[in-house]
């Protein structure tokens, strides 16, 4: 490799990397306008559910229905650990999640024990015989 | 200042633990500058499974477990400095240095202008997602951290069947040290998976630079490295939170030292000295301890180095003593094996792969998803890595088609056997694509990038190792001392 074709291509390689850098230097985020900063603002969501909970154990989950929803499954998962949320009905303590719709589960087997705010609610399922431990 | 004691243990006990397998001495900066960056990983790699055996025997004295470890490798270190043999390495005859006089200053700057974009870009957006961008962070890597963290003595509780879709059986590398800084900090701070991120992302590129430095001079050294620093998806993803650039800083370390055993300069000496091919299996124990393609990356490894020297037909030896430089790779994989093992025996519920043998077998029979699978790869061959105008990877092609051509190191057995062990991860990577119990169209379009990623700083210290730019003066053997 030591023609002037090679040279050329050294040099070309170098500059069409430049250009992929220019991209990452364009494509960065603003720290202070982020995206969506969502697993930060879930945490904060859960906050006062987290303290109203025990500490450990198997805890239920509703939430809305739909695959994209499965997200905010995942982040109050998150948000509550090492707290475990099953996503099912059927414990005696059950999680509500309804960021778009507040207005909650239908189910007659859940009765409200307290709306945190912002769609994040807390149920008791009258009819699950499973334990919270 | 709670976070200073173990971010300097993790550094201390790597700089500890590769001396006493570094068989080499140089003067040279990149000497240095790889064991500096190989230190970060193993560091945090030592205490992630200091932390987890703890948690899993109950301890709660993490300081004072901590300290006994460095303790031990600094005594180890003092025992055994003196003892190994080491070879004084010549530096590496710079190579291209038939070249116009401006061409390095070029290759510099070039270097210089990438390494501030992807610093820029990798600071913003550890910024502006300080809990990871994307599902898996939260989902998987940053969940199991907290279960690990705040769960105390119940942590197994987040390694439930309860929930299949956090994998609670992928490998607790990340995790567990995340965990471990969280201890000392006593909270869950963001912070702690960011830098840990960050570093595996620049740690990444300090091994390539060093590696190629040492092997091929400085300005392949600065070719390569500029080209890794410019692929936006590998600085993305290191600032996402997700395991896939720890593993390939792990997979990256593998095959450097490899290639740095099979170094020509140690002619006569490197088959007698184990030392890097047990950093070696350190590294690809620490692949497997990241992550389950890891794991599929040691088996590689080592199926390859035995193909590799059973094959080699320049000697006459029994087929025992041609496999028996391979003892050391395979016995620093032991320790790491036997913790997976456990791990997935004893604590994680079984993984989804193979959880429906029949379905597993259809799919092997169906033509339909190999040929789904190869148009897949051919395609992401193309468009991983989000470069602008030009993939990665046709630019590669092109430096090589205008002269580049593979050098005279095809040869080097640990070149055959890098080559091998990355051929045979893809082919490992289109068998899990196979019978994945997913959709597979979906599996595809969410990993596979990401996979490719895993491989691509190896082929790219590989794709520069290969290249005809060494002259021969760089491959004159080193001289032994004690």
């Amino acid at each position: 490799m030591n023609d002037g074709k090679g040279i050329t291509a050294t040099v070309a390689f170098a500059l069409c990397c430049l250009l992929s850098s220019a991209r990452l230097v364009v494509d960065a985020p603003n720290p202070k306008h982020p995206p969506g900063n969502i697993a930060r603002q879930s945490d904060q969501r859960f906050s006062a559910l987290k303290a109203a909970l025990p500490e450990r154990g198997v805890v239920g989950y509703v939430g809305e229905p739909g695959t994209p929803a499965l997200a905010d499954y995942y982040l109050a998962q998150y948000a509550l650990a090492p707290l475990v949320v099953d996503l099912s009905p059927n414990y005696p303590l059950v999680i509500g999640n309804f960021p778009t719709t507040p207005t909650g589960s239908t189910s007659n087997d859940l009765q409200l024990i307290r709306d945190f705010g912002g769609g994040v609610l807390l149920y008791a399922n009258r009819t699950s015989g499973k334990d919270n431990k | 200042m709670a976070i200073a004691l173990p971010a300097l243990l993790c550094l201390a006990s790597g700089f500890l633990l590769i001396p006493l397998a570094w068989p080499r001495r140089s003067p040279n900066v990149p000497d240095h500058l790889f064991q500096l960056s190989l230190s970060v990983g193993y560091g945090l790699g030592i205490y992630s499974i200091v932390f987890f055996l703890l948690r899993l025997l109950g301890g709660t004295q993490l300081v004072l477990v901590d300290l006994g470890v460095f303790a031990f490798l600094l005594v180890t270190f003092y025992l055994f400095r003196n003892r190994r043999t080491i070879v004084n390495v010549p530096p590496v005859a710079e190579t291209m240095r038939d070249r116009p006089a401006w061409l390095p200053g070029v290759l510099t700057a070039s270097f210089a202008v990438a390494l501030c974009a992807a610093l820029y870009s990798a600071v913003m957006r550890t910024l502006a997602y300080p809990h990871g961008d994307g599902w898996d962070a939260f989902s998987i890597w940053n969940l199991h951290a907290r279960f690990l963290f705040r769960g105390g003595p119940h942590w197994r509780d987040g390694f439930t069947p309860l929930l299949p879709w956090s994998h609670p059986d992928y490998p607790l590398l990340l995790p567990a040290a995340i965990a471990h800084f969280w201890s000392y900090l006593g909270n869950d701070a963001p912070a702690v998976p960011a830098i840990i991120g960050l570093l595996f992302t620049f740690g990444t590129v300090g091994l390539m630079f060093s590696a190629l430095s040492i092997l091929r001079g400085r300005n392949p050294a600065l070719l390569g490295t500029t080209a890794l620093l410019a692929t936006p998806s590998f600085i993305e993803l290191g600032t996402s939170q997700y395991a896939d650039v720890p593993l390939s800083f792990f997979i990256l370390a593998a095959i450097s030292l490899l290639c740095l055993h099979g170094d020509q300069r140690h002619n006569g000496f490197s088959h007698g000295s184990p030392g890097m091919l047990v950093l070696a299996g350190v590294a690809a124990s620490c692949a497997a301890w990241t992550k389950n393609e890891g794991l599929l990356f040691l088996c590689a490894i080592v199926l390859s180095y035995l193909f590799v020297l059973l094959h080699d037909k320049a000697t006459t030896k029994s087929w025992i003593s041609r496999a028996r430089p391979l003892a050391p790779l395979l016995a620093a994989t032991v320790p790491a094996v036997l913790l997976i093992a456990g791990f997935k025996h004893f604590i994680a519920p079984p993984g989804d792969l193979l959880s429906d043998p029949a379905a597993t077998l259809q799919k092997l029979l169906d033509p339909a998803r190999y040929w789904a699978i190869l148009r897949w790869y051919i395609k992401g061959f193309f468009l991983f890595g989000r470069w602008l105008l030009l993939p990665g990877t046709l630019l590669l092609l092109g430096l090589y088609f205008a002269g580049g051509k593979a050098g005279s190191d095809k040869s080097n057995a640990a070149i055959r056997t890098s080559l091998l062990t990355l051929a045979l991860t893809l082919a490992g990577y289109f068998a899990v694509y196979l019978i994945t119990p997913y959709d597979i169209y979906w599996h595809l379009r969410f990993s596979l990038t990401r996979l490719f990623l895993q491989l691509w700083p190896a082929a790219i210290f590989l794709f520069f190792l290969l290249l005809r730019y060494s002259p021969k003066a760089s491959v004159q053997p080193g001289s032994v001392s004690k």
